[in-house]
């Protein structure tokens, strides 16, 4: 059997050597009994099958958290034929500490010296052949992120695997005293793999201690107001751009309801189909389409945008910039990027929190991600809040909303903070800053793409079957709203869902809007003006069709501004999208916690819709 | 001192890190360990402190900082 492992530390770059590897033969799973992501891949070379496994990462192999355990067990019990350990070259001695940790494990390993082309930009020259002399082990310098030299990589695998090599050197830790306690102990080991390392180090690679000097730009983004400014503009204008990016998938796939729905309803009818099943596929399939494939394409944008603000070096600065702020949520500087991609799309945010340290951090962060309101509800909020308030009463409810935010985000992270990520495992920022460099651009267009690609997947199918679900409930025999199952059970439980603010019109509009928030304008327009099909709206953008100033007329009259704000409200803070919740469950791997999230959203929102109803009904009754 | 006091531009070495033994395995891994030099690159109110040592530009969490006892090298 040919199966090979990654070892490094985060920012060694390797996920990216894993992604190059084995491309889209990838299998996610999880590590027995953890939550911990287990990442295996295979690729092919010479007609032989070689599988890859992405070791969870961590910094050493200490046992300090689930990763780090699953690691150290995974290369201690012999599971892998050869270990490949990366390390940054642009700041090898410290990246080198991983290989240190591991020099105490008996296993065949390369060393792969990564990122050479930053280390070349710094003028750092490293003897990789007098290292391989002194480790014992073959050293490879490599740049993962150009995709060239894989091919070197691959063969250098195949020998090694045939003629295994093992470390020769290894840091003198055993030599402490026997007396010295836990704390004692990791001290005195530590010094130890550093002075190995230097050991190793000594006279292989130019050392530039020289003082460090801040350069251009960080003189503006370190600082701590205007640098907060700047960082949240470019995140703006980094909208903007995948805003462009995605217009032409978009607009191609606003194409697909009208060029596909006569075709398919004109074939069935030919047929001689039921006219039932003619609505269905006529309807659901076109609008499954384009919703995935917009959706998708915001996915696309948004991962292009982040993936190249992090491998230039500026979400980590965004990371120090609000370190302060987000230790107030038991998270850290690093949650950051998630908090600021679910500004664009709440997927996209959860599908970043991949950069926090450990599950806990990881799963509070999407927690918190959910509060953020996404830009789709953003573009709905003005136009509702249009229909019954004043320009600068939509410019209030604005700013309420933003101010929920901070609110609901407080007590997320009091609610479930202490559970996820207790108080004795909190760990402030502790993270490199890396030094700018150029962005890959083919890489980070490829991983966006594998991204964008199984988020389209998952959307079909999820998709597909809801819009069905969606459908039965609002089918009508007599084409009248109120001979539908929705009608039926939207009233019989109005009752109850008046106390909370919204009576059934609302209310299926705000159970809509936990499908899919650019759905609010159409269900809104299904339900009070009954002009189409709440299935056919759910999952189609349907604004541009909604005719406002008559929607607006027939909504101001039907209910109070109370009741509409507590709906806005409500709509904006409860479960972002099914997407959202799909990819929640994707990326935290437990059920019961993404049951847990959506239920308290749910829960909170309806509670935010009660509150805010009350208080506003004798202003706006 | 503590390394939250120290001013930006200053030299020291670390001297004390303390007992807490998950912050002790983060901060070796990173490249921290009791006698190591470094440089302070900027350490603003609020802010994490950003220290230079190994080669690395490092943030440093400001309370995290404030268990990190350090002597000042003068030059």
């Amino acid at each position: 059997m040919n199966r090979i492992a990654l070892l490094g530390q985060p920012n060694s770059g390797k996920s990216t050597v894993f992604n190059q590897l084995t491309g889209s033969r990838q299998h996610v799973g999880n590590w027995p009994g953890k939550t911990v992501e287990k990442n295996e891949g295979s690729y092919s070379y010479n007609n032989e099958k070689y599988t890859v496994v992405d070791l969870p990462g961590s910094y050493g192999l200490s046992g300090n958290s689930d990763e780090e355990i699953i690691t150290e067990k995974f290369i201690k019990g012999g599971n892998a034929d050869l270990v490949c350990v990366l390390v940054d070259s642009s700041q090898l001695e410290r990246s080198m500490y991983m290989l240190a940790d591991f020099a105490s494990m008996d296993v065949p390993a390369i060393l792969i010296l990564n990122m050479m082309d930053v280390a070349k930009v710094q003028g750092k020259t490293i003897d990789d052949g007098k290292l391989s002399e002194r480790l014992g082990i073959p050293v490879l310098p490599f740049t993962a992120a150009d995709g060239k030299g894989f091919d070197v990589l691959k063969e250098l695998i195949a020998r090694e695997l045939k003629e295994p090599h093992r470390l020769i050197s290894s840091p003198d830790t055993a030599a402490g005293d026997p007396d010295e306690n836990a704390s004692e102990r990791l001290l005195s080991d530590g010094n130890a793999k550093y002075e190995w390392i230097n050991g190793i180090l000594e006279g292989i690679t130019n050392k530039s201690q020289k003082d460090y000097v801040i350069s251009g730009f960080d003189k503006i983004l370190l600082k701590p107001f205007w640098g907060k400014i700047v960082t949240v503009l470019v995140i703006l204008v980094g909208f903007i751009a995948a805003m462009l990016i995605m217009s032409p998938f978009m607009g191609i796939a606003g194409m697909l309801p009208k060029a596909l729905g006569g075709p398919i309803a004109n074939l069935l009818t030919g047929l001689h189909a039921h006219p039932w099943l003619v609505s269905v596929f006529s309807m659901i399939i076109p609008n499954t389409l384009f919703f995935c494939i917009s959706m998708s394409a915001f996915v696309f944008g948004v991962n292009i945008i982040f993936g190249y603000l992090e491998e230039v070096g500026f979400l980590a600065r965004a990371a120090y910039q609000f370190d302060g702020a987000l230790s107030k949520l038991g998270l850290q500087g690093k949650a950051v990027a998630p908090l600021l991609m679910g500004m664009g799309c709440t997927i996209g945010g959860a599908s970043g929190t991949r950069v926090m340290d450990n599950w806990g951090q990881k799963m509070l962060t999407m927690m918190v991600v959910w509060a953020v309101p996404c830009a789709s509800i953003w573009s709905v909020i003005p136009v509702i809040s249009g229909m019954f308030f004043p320009a600068w009463g939509t410019a209030l409810v604005c700013v309420g909303i933003i101010i929920y935010i901070f609110i609901l985000m407080f007590i997320v992270s009091k609610v479930f903070g202490n559970k996820l990520v207790p108080e004795s495992a909190r760990s402030g920022m502790i993270m490199e800053l890396p030094p700018y460099h150029k962005a890959h651009w083919k890489y980070i267009i490829k991983e966006a793409w594998i991204k964008c690609f199984d988020m389209f997947k998952r959307a079909l199918r999820t998709v597909t079957l809801v819009s069905i679900l969606f459908w039965g409930f609002s089918f009508s025999p007599s084409g009248n709203v109120e001979s539908s199952l929705l009608y039926k059970v939207g009233t019989f439980i109005e009752p109850v869902t008046k106390f909370f603010g919204m009576g059934w019109r609302t209310f299926m509009a705000f159970i809509s809007a936990a499908f899919a928030k650019e759905a609010v304008l159409g269900t809104l327009n299904a339900v009070f003006a009954g002009q189409s099909n709440v299935a056919d709206v759910a999952f189609n953008s349907g604004a541009g069709s909604v005719d406002t100033m008559e929607l607006s007329n027939i909504m101001s009259e039907t209910i109070s501004g109370a009741e509409a704000l507590a709906f806005m409200f409500a709509c904006t803070f409860s479960v972002p999208c099914l997407m959202a919740l799909s990819t929640t469950y994707k990326e935290s791997h437990s059920l019961k916690w993404t049951v847990k999230t959506a239920g308290f959203y749910i829960g909170a929102a309806l509670v935010l819709s009660c509150i805010v109803y009350h208080i506003a009904l004798p202003f706006l009754g | 001192m503590k390394l939250s006091e120290m001013k930006a531009g200053g030299h020291g070495t670390i001297s004390l890190l303390g007992k807490d033994e998950r912050f002790l395995n983060r901060i070796t891994s990173i490249g921290l360990t009791e006698g190591t030099p470094f440089q302070v690159v900027k350490n603003d109110r609020k802010m994490p402190v950003l220290v230079y040592a190994r080669e690395t530009l490092l943030a440093l969490n400001r309370n995290d900082c404030e268990k990190i006892e350090v002597s000042e090298v003068m030059g």
